[in-house]
């Protein structure tokens, strides 16, 4: 069983996101960067579904080098290897390319990914790279068996759930329950070390998209205090401000 | 409850831009790690604190330990706790690989315990006092004790304690009475009773591991008659696990730190109770001291978490209370109501609230950073050196977060208000369980005592030298940049003060005159660490002037590296000269508390 597991490195949830440069670069300088919280569900899966089959992980993600540390963790929580493409992921359509070039090369049984990045929210790279492989891709993914050469899944759809069976290789992104978070222990930490993590260049170049001018939502306004007695400024307030009535 | 209890940000400023980590990795007993696999040591103790402890503070408050049918329940995220630290192996990752560690540098374990205990600070008892057992085992015991004990109590399946008191000797160790018959099997027959000990029973752990003081029969008395035992709640006997005659007698209901239940236990009440002697006869309140030493540090440095988690708890409330007008305001009938953290006085306690908590942690780091060079360095004159360096801080790192912390969170109280005296807020827990810092291993009087007493005096005062040395190295670092200047010429001027103290008070050592010489130890205590947290602070603003002016940082960060050159400014300006009254005091020979009539106290 090869299963590699993609992942994206994306400022922590409780990041204060500022813009610079004319609103056109994030400043990174005092933002905590992570593994993006899908993309560690299905690393967590992964690693539970390699020690189960025996078999190997490889951990991908495109980026440039300041993501390592999010690629070392992965490799400390157990991923065998990890591939980083040296580049920026601006583009799903890039990134997707990027996953399949290196996938074609290496016949993974399984491709992971979260359903979705938290920063560019995208939630297109999953299907793109089925596409490009010619193989089934299926999100949200909440649960994962194998059974030899069939995935039993149990997917979000709208208004409840549908369980699947698919035969190998499969694409997949991942979503809460499909496994816990995992903490990666001391002994991990420092044989991630010594494990492989090879930078390759892109196969190909080519960004459909880019970003040219990014803004903030407006900051909250203070809170307003009403006289319990007064509804008739509440419900003022819902209509013409909240405009939720 | 307020979601952020420590700053990210500032543990990375400190751990890598002012004492530079990286740089322990150029000693052989740290080479196989990296700024990399520090950071991902911090960001698993995150995990686990955000996970398992921070939303269990509260509720493991209320919830406190039950004492029924001589068994202690605990509230059940312990189990978890202890599994997720066993499992990370972050209770014993300091040891030697030998050991079962992975010889982590003390610096970034203090990075660990900060964000654990400021997360949940009674709950890392747990741990804490598993690693101080189990550093006792491994310092002294025989293999054959380390392979029995080590792998569980580092896995945390079992857990450890320390059985230092007696009913009858609290903190005078000399007097204890529990005892030890040594038995054909090699064990010994563990007589006494042993009181306040923390998680000294709980349904969570399968075995209790009591490193326990006792007398050998016919020992000397007092100090050097003293050997040190690990006496189990369960022994093991012919492959299983039998009672070992330690009966919890009852449980302490405290103040704070309700998540930890603190015991009194009997051992050998029916004459079945075996223990096995750590290392040699008779020195076991030597041995004890070593763990007592990182206990100390590690009691500081709860006290700076604690202080952090107020301070951030408060800080948030401050940002959204509107209270008031602000002092400026001509229409303060119609103006709307300010938020709180536009009132200076508030701002002062906020800015007090910071200058505590992050100068105390940096402080403790600096202890950290000194028992790495000291345990590591490649040459025995370093060695030395950052040895003494340790062993005089060690009396301040346990005594300033403490004291001031507590001190730090009433300030954080005051800043809610009555709010801040309710359940509803966290800051009247996080009094409760700060209070305690100043107490446990060794009081402020003993720590203050060991300060003046022992600390200043050793080897004829080098270790002071070396302090000397350090901080003036600090200033002279400083007067490099304009807008420092001042603060370290302040610096140099109370270094000169507490130096005057000193040659004040040492003469009356010399001539035996003790009372005169330690009657207000405690004031030199203060004294001193408002010297050396001001070194500390000054040291921090150094390294966020050269970042400002070398790095061109923006936005957030800017305002970082700025607000640590302000808290700079405010420590020097509203708490250092406390220093004249303390010198003022320490230098007055007229001690009122020397006298001996009865009727002046009253």
């Amino acid at each position: 069983m090869k299963i590699l597991v993609c992942i994206t490195n994306v400022p922590d949830t409780t990041s204060k996101i500022e813009f610079i440069e004319g609103n056109t670069k994030l400043n990174t300088a005092s933002i905590q960067f992570i593994t993006g919280p899908y993309d560690d569900y299905a690393v967590s899966r992964a690693i539970e579904l390699k020690e189960q089959t025996g078999g190997t992980l490889t951990v991908l993600n495109v980026g440039t080098a300041e993501t390592e540390p999010t690629m070392r963790k992965a490799l400390a929580l157990g991923a065998d290897d990890a591939i980083r493409i040296n580049a920026e992921p601006t583009d799903a359509y890039f990134v997707a390319q990027q996953i399949a070039h290196i996938a074609k090369q290496n016949n993974y049984d399984l491709i992971l990914m979260g359903r979705e990045s938290i920063d560019f929210n995208g939630g297109q790279v999953h299907g793109m790279v089925g596409q490009m492989l010619n193989i089934p891709s299926l999100s949200p993914v909440m649960k994962l068996d194998l059974e030899g050469n069939t995935a039993k899944m149990l997917r979000e759809i709208e208004g409840g759930k549908e369980y699947l069976e698919a035969q190998l290789p499969l694409v997949l992104g991942c979503q809460e329950p499909i496994a816990e978070w995992k903490i990666p222990n001391m002994r991990g930490i420092m044989s991630a070390r010594s494990k492989p993590l090879l930078v390759v260049e892109p196969a190909s170049p080519e960004m459909l998209t880019a970003v040219s001018v990014f803004s903030l939502p407006p900051a909250k306004t203070g809170v307003k205090m009403i006289a319990a007695e007064d509804a008739a400024s509440l419900i003022a307030l819902l209509q013409n401000e909240a405009k939720v009535l | 409850m307020a979601k952020q209890y420590y700053s990210p940000r500032n543990l990375k400023f400190l751990l890598h831009e002012v004492f530079n980590a990286k740089e322990l990795t150029n000693l052989h007993h740290y080479k196989d790690h990296d700024n990399a696999s520090f950071d991902m040591v911090i960001d698993a103790a995150r995990q686990i604190a955000d996970n398992i402890l921070h939303p269990a503070y509260i509720e493991m408050d209320t919830n406190e330990p039950q004492l029924k049918d001589n068994k202690i329940t605990v509230h059940p995220a312990v189990k978890a706790y202890l599994k997720a630290m066993g499992d990370a192996g972050m209770i014993g990752a300091t040891y030697s690989y030998a050991d079962g560690g992975q010889q982590l540098p003390n610096l970034v374990q203090v990075a660990v315990s900060y964000i654990l205990s400021a997360a949940n600070n009674g709950a890392t008892m747990y741990t804490g006092l598993s690693a101080g057992a189990g550093r006792l085992i491994a310092s002294f015991a025989t293999q054959e004790l380390k392979d029995k004990y080590l792998p569980k109590m580092l896995a945390g399946t079992w857990q450890g304690t320390m059985g230092l008191t007696e009913p009858h000797a609290g903190s005078s160790l000399s007097d204890i009475t529990s005892s030890a018959k040594l038995t054909e099997t090699g064990a010994y027959k563990i007589k006494g009773q042993k009181i306040f000990i923390s998680a000294g029973d709980h349904d969570c752990a399968e075995n209790i591991i009591h490193l326990t003081l006792a007398r050998i029969e016919g020992a000397p008395k007092g100090t050097k008659g003293i050997s040190l035992f690990i006496v189990p709640k369960f022994r093991e006997e012919n492959g299983k696990f039998v009672d070992n005659d330690v009966i919890t007698a009852g449980i302490y209901h405290k103040m704070g730190q309700k998540s930890t239940p603190a015991i009194h236990f009997i051992a050998g009440d029916k004459d079945n109770c075996e223990g096995w002697l750590v290392g040699e006869a008779n020195q076991g309140l030597k041995y004890m001291f070593q763990m007592m030493n990182e206990a100390r540090i590690g009691v500081g440095l709860m006290g700076a978490a604690i202080a952090s988690a107020a301070y951030y708890a408060s800080l948030e409330y401050a940002h959204e209370r509107p209270q008031g007008r602000s002092l400026m305001e001509k229409d303060a009938k119609n103006a709307p109501q300010t938020k709180i953290i536009n009132h200076p006085d508030v701002r002062r306690m906020l800015l007090l609230q910071k200058a505590i908590s992050e100068g105390g942690l940096g402080l403790t780091m600096e202890a950290a950073r000194y028992a790495d060079l000291s345990e590591a360095s490649a040459n025995q004159e370093d060695k030395e050196k950052y040895f003494l360096l340790l062993d005089l801080l060690t009396p301040i790192v346990k005594t300033f977060p403490a004291e001031h912390g507590i001190r730090s969170v009433s300030e954080g109280m005051q800043v809610l208000g009555g709010y801040g005296y309710c359940k509803d807020f966290p800051l009247e827990q996080m009094a409760r369980d700060i209070r305690i810092t100043t107490i446990y291993e060794g009081t402020t009087g003993i720590q203050s005592q060991d300060l003046l007493g022992r600390k200043i005096t050793m080897q004829n005062g080098k270790a002071v030298m070396l302090l000397a040395q350090e901080i003036m190295q600090t200033i002279q670092e400083a007067t490099a940049f304009d807008d420092l200047k001042k603060y370290s010429e302040t610096l140099q001027k109370e270094l000169g003060r507490l130096q005057q103290v000193i040659q004040h008070l040492v003469p009356f050592a010399m001539k035996g005159e003790y009372n005169l010489f330690l009657a207000d130890a405690n004031l030199f205590m203060e004294l001193a660490s408002l010297i050396v947290v001001s070194w500390q602070w000054l040291k921090q603003a150094i390294v966020a002037q050269k970042a400002i002016l070398s790095n061109n940082p923006q936005g957030d960060e800017l305002s970082f590296y700025e607000s640590k050159i302000h808290t700079m400014k405010f420590y020097f300006a509203y708490e250092l000269p406390k220093t004249k009254s303390y010198a003022t005091r320490l230098l007055d020979t007229d001690v009122l508390t020397l006298t001996t009539e009865k009727e002046l106290i009253f």
